[in-house]
């Protein structure tokens, strides 16, 4: 026997963690992005920990407050990783062009927006009451969870399209 | 690369679910090989020829590209 009748039931598929879509399931959606969500939690908690002054702590201590997210990120990259390669190959490509896509585009948003504020452009521009770079602060975790959402939304757009 | 993927499964009166089944792979893969979209792999083009009795460029033709 070649197959397996109903092998591909079990098959992951991107929509699988797509809101709104008929294959969307929370189940998975959470066992992929928990671990995400958990760090931008921690991130954000951490930040809060960090504005309330807390340079008076060992550097180890300090250190380990900052890091704290990153053991979360790991997780995230595990279980994702885990998820892929559930897929079938089609879905595997689309959702590995869509990852690189989201990465690079998110990497070079926040570098270009560190540049930016470095070579003092947002204060240039915009009045300091608007001043972005003060409003948004890209190096948290949550931001960066926000610019991958949004790459991650329009890299799934174009890659899918292609083999529909 | 043309393929005869289609044909042969109209032949069989099978729906791209129902080959889509028997090959373990999404509904999408099947339709996407159908209209050329995407090549299979070299594994899945395996399965394919396997399932239909077939050899693999009886049912894939690259038209002789190098």
């Amino acid at each position: 026997m070649l197959y397996i009748g109903g092998m591909n039931k079990n098959l992951n598929v991107p929509d699988q963690i797509w809101v709104g879509k008929k294959e969307y399931s929370f189940r998975v959606d959470n066992k992929v992005n928990g671990w995400l969500c958990w760090a931008a939690l921690i991130s954000g908690a951490s930040d809060l920990v960090f504005i309330r002054q807390i340079a008076h702590l060992p550097v180890a201590w300090r250190c380990l407050i900052a890091l704290a997210p990153f053991l979360a990120i790991l997780l995230w990259a595990r279980n994702l990783a885990r998820w892929i390669r559930g897929m079938d190959e089609l879905h595997q490509r689309i959702i590995m062009a869509t990852i690189l896509f989201t990465v690079s585009a998110t990497f070079f948003c926040v570098l270009l927006w560190q540049r930016l504020d470095k070579a003092g452009f947002f204060q240039a521009v915009f009045p300091s009451s608007v001043n972005p770079s003060a409003v948004w602060d890209i190096g948290t975790v949550g931001s960066v969870f926000v610019l991958l959402l949004v790459f991650y939304i329009i890299g799934h757009f174009i890659f899918n399209r292609r083999y529909k | 690369m043309k393929n005869r993927l289609r044909e042969l499964r109209m032949v069989k009166a099978w729906s791209q679910s129902d080959l889509a089944d028997k090959l373990g792979v999404s509904r999408q893969t099947v339709n996407a090989v159908e209209t050329e979209k995407y090549d299979p792999s070299l594994p899945l083009a395996f399965k394919v020829a396997r399932l239909f009795k077939l050899r693999i460029e009886e049912i894939f033709n690259d038209n002789g590209k190098p």
